[in-house]
């Protein structure tokens, strides 16, 4: 049984109102309800999605081993990496948040980079197995990602409160910076990636 | 017969003549289709104001002060994103300022732009340019994973000195509950719904 798509209809939809179009053989159509751009498919999908993937997944390693955070008291000066910070928490008996922060600052942008390989692997290879797994997947990948950015949200407040000069001091970390760059790649990532490709016809 | 393309997938779909009376989901990719009717235009204009008023009192208050050796500082929302531009992360500090100030205020101002002239059956001056202004603004929204960023931030704190949440902290987790209410009553298919009426 083959099915009726979109394209075999000759219909486009607005990914911005997600209006059913009917395609208009023109250059550059537009939505006639929200004059959106349309698109068949989002241009250059694949290769936009990896090269951000690729740069994420860069930048993961430093995000984890550069300090995120200096703290200067009178008596120390401490670096806490994102790693770090999670064992303070932990330490400082507040456990529920600790297991909180590692899974919204390590596992999820983890499993963010991993869970967007696989979606465009399988879209690159027009894979026809467990099509809508992938793209339920993908849909949670899109859900969760924003919640990375707890960590550096918490961050930014302790700088902005600990400014006792000569008692304590907090600086933000360059570790920071790539943590926040990997999460803003991976949202961009997601966004460029355009769903339908996991639903080709295998070659 | 009217079709409807999934987003998701591709694949085209019969739809009924009526509009959904429950949520409906691709057949082939389970994503949902079509969301039925979810209040009134009033509704989402009244949760509109009130996530305005929210937002403005967020920014007016500090949102957590901590005190040491008889000295006390507190922080505000734009506060956080000040601190981090002071100490030259440009990048970080406009991130922070954009997910945290400028996504929800542009979120709410341009509800407000456009749902009140539709309230009256007429249409905002430049309409569809702010509707796609708002579709690319949400995704950047970020009220609710502040509010716990600023949780984790209190938690860690209240390990060395005194502690005390402010006003804009309750406005702010009160912001995050009405902009989700809002955003799941204003959905792309609902506003055109409410634009397609106000034409008949």
């Amino acid at each position: 049984m083959t099915l009726s798509t979109g394209r075999s209809l000759g219909l486009l939809v607005c990914m911005q109102c997600h209006a059913t179009v009917r395609a208009l053989q023109v250059p550059h159509p537009r939505c006639p309800r929200c004059d959106a751009h349309l698109f068949q498919r989002k241009p250059h999908s694949l290769a936009l999605t990896a090269a951000l993937l690729v740069c994420a997944a860069v930048l993961y390693v430093p995000a984890n081993l550069l300090p995120v955070m200096h703290t200067r008291t009178i008596f120390d000066d401490e670096k806490d990496t994102i790693m770090s910070g999670v064992l303070v928490l932990l330490h400082s008996g507040s456990w529920p948040i600790a297991v909180l922060v590692f899974i919204a600052s390590i596992v999820v942008p983890l499993l963010k980079i991993i869970a967007l390989s696989v979606v465009l692997f399988s879209a690159w290879r027009r894979s026809p197995r467990y099509r809508t797994q992938r793209s339920e997947l993908f849909r949670m990948v899109e859900f969760i990602g924003r919640w990375s950015m707890l960590d550096v949200y918490a961050i930014s407040l302790l700088v902005a409160l600990v400014q006792i000069r000569s008692l304590a001091y907090v600086a933000v970390g360059w570790g920071a910076l790539a943590f926040a760059a990997v999460v803003v790649l991976t949202l961009f990532a997601a966004r460029t990636f355009d769903e339908r490709l996991l639903w080709e016809p295998p070659p | 017969m009217p079709v409807i393309v999934c987003p998701s997938c591709d694949l085209a779909h019969r739809a009924g003549p009526e509009p959904a009376s429950e949520r409906t989901r691709c057949a082939r990719c389970l994503a949902s289709l079509q969301r039925p009717e979810n209040g009134s235009i009033d509704t989402a204009i009244a949760l509109s104001i009130v996530a305005l008023v929210l937002f403005l009192l967020s920014n007016a208050y500090p949102l957590v002060a901590i005190y040491s050796n008889g000295s006390t500082r507190a922080a505000t929302l734009i506060g956080a994103a000040l601190g981090l531009y002071r100490q030259d992360h440009t990048g970080l500090a406009a991130l922070v300022f954009i997910t945290t100030v400028v996504g929800p205020f542009l979120q709410i101002a341009a509800l407000l732009y456009l749902l009140i002239p539709l309230r009256r059956k007429r249409r905002a001056p430049g309409q569809n340019t702010v509707f796609r202004l708002l579709a690319q603004v949400r995704p950047w929204t970020f009220v609710e994973v502040f509010m716990l960023g600023a949780l984790v931030a209190l938690v860690r704190l209240a390990a060395f000195t005194q502690v005390v949440p402010g006003i804009a902290l309750w406005s702010c987790a009160l912001l995050m509950l009405t902009l989700a209410a809002l955003t799941s009553r204003t959905s792309p298919g609902q506003f055109w719904r409410w634009v397609e009426r106000s034409r008949a």
